[in-house]
């Protein structure tokens, strides 16, 4: 009896101790969390996001997952609240056991959640914000994809400069005065100073402003005929009407969340064409293929609620699957991390430039391509290529 | 049996309870909070962590709101300076801990009488409103004030160690804070029951009455300005140390209106009700969650799509349910609970 005893509990030893050591990993399945902005205004791009993860998990589970695990995506909700996403790891660490971390909501919100994640040694991809905050100074187990804010409004400024407003450009700015305006402001500065354009006014404004009125007046008296627009959603579509309604006639360079369909339903009656840069496809055959895949994967209220963070979160889940899985049967963290430092030129299917992380910052899809909107028929245009500013 | 009022000591006239069964509860109370470390795990200690920071905060707003009747909604503000404060002086200037944590309280006192002067001829909404101003300022200067705050970056925390013990996770941060929360609580009841006490809540039943009677107003009012956002200012500075990085977004103005929501639920005006009323909105996300998880499929499409959003309507009607129809707070409803089984079986 007692050498029975022995031999089970030897067995059930040796059958768990294998994957002990690694949370979120069994023999059948692998933990991977979500931290999104699931409720609020800007919800819209948590569910974006947390339709990605679902269907990058559902191809790769249908392809017979990860060396025979499935995905397990477990999303948290933060509502954009640092505090939140906070405890919302803690949760996801402790009581799910997540073995890595994608969808990482908003600057402040991973930043919140960083020491957590460094402290689990978590490999995290983060794909949502781009922020250099994030990658400044490097984390070993983080890993980033995405352009900066200064290189999209760089990259737009120069195309301005180069073929839209090639003579008497008057250049200002509006942008929120916390970190996001401040990389904005930044990639304003250095096509400023590079292409030497005549720098008219720049303005900060409290994030959750509804009202430009004042602002706009002041951009139209400096005589203002090219807009760093810094505004994000209800603020960069009201910065637009109040320049409309005071007829200015001017080029406009935009943030890249003004590409999703909420944004440009609340910004094209404005009737500008403004420009976006982006590190993520907005059109063409990779975006067509990639909406044929979700009918396969996802309801119809989840297609809806595709936008860009959709497409990145994507990739974010499938670049991070690509790791796990050179890993072999011994699915470790520190494997994982190993392998996506090691990623070089990964496929993203068109969706970003190729993924590679084996530079100093762990940081790809650093390139941008710049679109631009029809006001009319509220569809983008490309007007370069995915480029390294 | 208790026979009423009837005291023999001094002892027994400054006691805090003469009760026997409150005692044993407290006791019963403390011992439960000393051995819950060890028997939940770490996600079950950060959620007793951020609802013993929302203790202390809401048993801080209520001495100023609810007892000497200022309605703040600045609170946010004075969380900020506090967390700042701790942050910037543990992380940039290496204090320890033991100093930097009462510094961050001493700092949102300071600022709290910048706010309360121009706040002394004021009340009600007006008083709100300058308040909320506050919090405003308080976030333009972060911004701003980049050499010292590091604007918009945030600050990470480090370096709260005790006895080279981590002060800023599990066990020790539960520990510290419930100390801190234990003798926030204690300070409160205490204060309640003094002179300072007994002036707040005259000012908040009639200022004027209160005037005649030769309580000194701006005195008094700055007082529980100060008293108030020392408080609130430790627990700025006890969720710096939780969350380990601070930046304006951690203190948006929603956190002034949570907290006005905690001591109005709790009961306005008690300590036990500010103390209900933070552990009950610090649970009830978490409650909401386990009731969606055990009876909503996770790989449901409506998981994805729709049970976020219901979980927070439903966190809203909960709320707005309780100020309806137990107008008095928790603790209100609690009384009558106690007093129904007091009397029972001539309960009416």
């Amino acid at each position: 009896m007692r050498k029975h005893i022995i031999a089970i509990t030897a067995a059930l030893m040796l059958s768990t101790t294998a994957y002990a050591a690694e949370p979120g990993v069994t023999d059948t399945e692998i933990k991977v969390g979500d931290v999104n902005i699931m409720t609020g205004p800007a919800s819209f791009i948590g569910r974006a996001v947390a339709v990605g993860s679902k269907i990058a998990a559902a191809e790769i589970n249908a392809a017979g997952g990860v060396n025979g695990r499935k995905i397990v995506v477990v999303t948290e909700d933060d509502g954009y609240i640092p505090a939140r996403s906070f405890q919302a790891l803690t949760k996801l660490i402790e009581v799910d056991g997540i073995f890595a971390l994608n969808g990482t909501s908003g600057t402040a919100n991973v930043l919140a959640m960083m020491p957590l994640i460094t402290e689990n040694n978590l490999p995290t991809v983060v794909t949502t914000a781009p922020n250099e905050l994030v990658y400044k100074p490097v984390r070993p187990s983080v890993f980033t994809v995405g352009a900066s804010y200064s290189d999209a409004f760089y990259g737009q400024l120069k195309y301005i400069h180069d073929n839209l407003v090639k003579e008497g450009g008057v250049y200002g700015l509006i942008r929120q005065d916390d970190d996001f305006g401040g990389a904005i402001e930044h990639g304003y500065e250095r096509a400023v100073k590079e292409f030497g354009l005549k720098d008219a006014m720049r303005l900060r404004y409290k994030k959750g402003t509804a009202n430009f009125a004042a602002e706009m007046a002041q951009m139209k008296q400096a005589g203002v005929n090219v807009l760093a627009n810094g505004g994000i959603i209800a603020g960069a579509a009201n910065i637009l009407g109040e320049a409309r309604k005071l007829g200015m006639d001017m080029q406009v360079a935009g943030v890249w969340s003004e590409d999703m369909p909420p944004s440009v339903n609340l910004s094209a009656p404005a009737g500008y064409d403004y420009l976006v840069a982006d590190y993520v496809a907005l059109n063409g055959p990779a975006v067509d293929a990639f909406l044929e895949k979700a009918k396969q994967f996802a309801s119809a209220d989840e297609i809806a609620a595709i936008n860009r963070y959709t497409y990145i979160t994507y990739v974010g889940l499938k670049v991070l699957a690509n790791a796990m899985a050179q890993c072999g049967q011994d699915l470790t963290r520190a494997c994982t991390i190993e392998k996506l430092k090691a990623t070089n030129g990964f496929d993203a299917g068109g969706l970003t430039a190729p993924i590679s992380f084996d530079n100093e910052q762990q940081l790809s899809g650093t390139a941008v391509a710049v679109y631009q909107l029809n006001a009319k028929d509220k569809t983008f245009k490309a007007l370069t290529d995915f480029v390294e500013y | 049996m208790r026979t009423g009022h009837y005291k023999e000591s001094l002892g027994q006239l400054v006691a805090l309870t003469d009760s026997p069964t409150v005692k044993a509860w407290s006791i019963g109370l403390v011992v439960v909070l000393l051995a819950a470390p060890f028997a939940i795990g770490n996600y079950g200690l950060t959620l007793m962590v951020s609802a013993l920071i929302a203790v202390i905060g809401a048993v801080g707003l209520n001495m100023l709101t609810g007892t000497t009747g200022l309605i703040s909604l600045g609170q946010a503000g004075f969380l900020a300076v506090g967390a700042y404060t701790n942050a910037i002086l543990l992380a940039d200037f290496g204090w320890p801990v033991w100093l930097s944590l009462p510094a961050a309280g001493i700092a949102a006192a300071i600022v709290s009488i910048i706010v309360g002067i121009p706040s002394l001829r004021l009340k009600g909404l007006y008083l709100a409103i300058t308040t909320l101003a506050f919090a405003f300022i308080i976030n333009h200067i972060i911004l701003y004030a980049e050499w010292l705050t590091h604007g918009p970056n945030g600050v990470f925390v480090t370096g709260a160690t005790l006895f080279d013990i981590d002060l800023q996770k599990g066990k020790p941060l539960y520990y510290l804070t419930l100390g801190i929360t234990i003798l926030t609580i204690l300070a409160a009841l205490n204060i309640s029951r003094t002179r300072i006490g007994r002036a707040w809540m005259a000012i908040r039943d009639h200022d004027i009455a209160a005037r005649v009677m030769g309580i000194d107003l701006v005195r008094y009012k700055l007082l529980a300005f100060m008293c108030s956002s020392f408080i609130v200012g430790i627990a700025g500075a006890l969720i710096s140390l939780q969350i380990r990085f601070v930046n304006i977004d951690v203190f948006a103005l929603i956190l002034s209106i949570e907290a006005l929501a905690i001591i109005i639920l709790g009961g306005l005006g008690s300590i036990a009700g500010a103390v209900l009323g933070a552990v009950f909105l610090s649970f009830l996300p978490e409650a909401i969650r386990l009731f969606f998880t055990a009876f909503v499929d996770p790989n449901s499409t409506f998981y994805t799509s729709y049970v976020f959003e219901i979980r927070g309507v439903v966190y809203g009607v909960v709320i707005v349910v309780f100020l309806r129809f137990v107008p008095d707070g928790l603790i209100g409803l609690w009384r009558n609970v106690r007093k129904y089984w007091s009397n029972w079986p001539l309960a009416y």
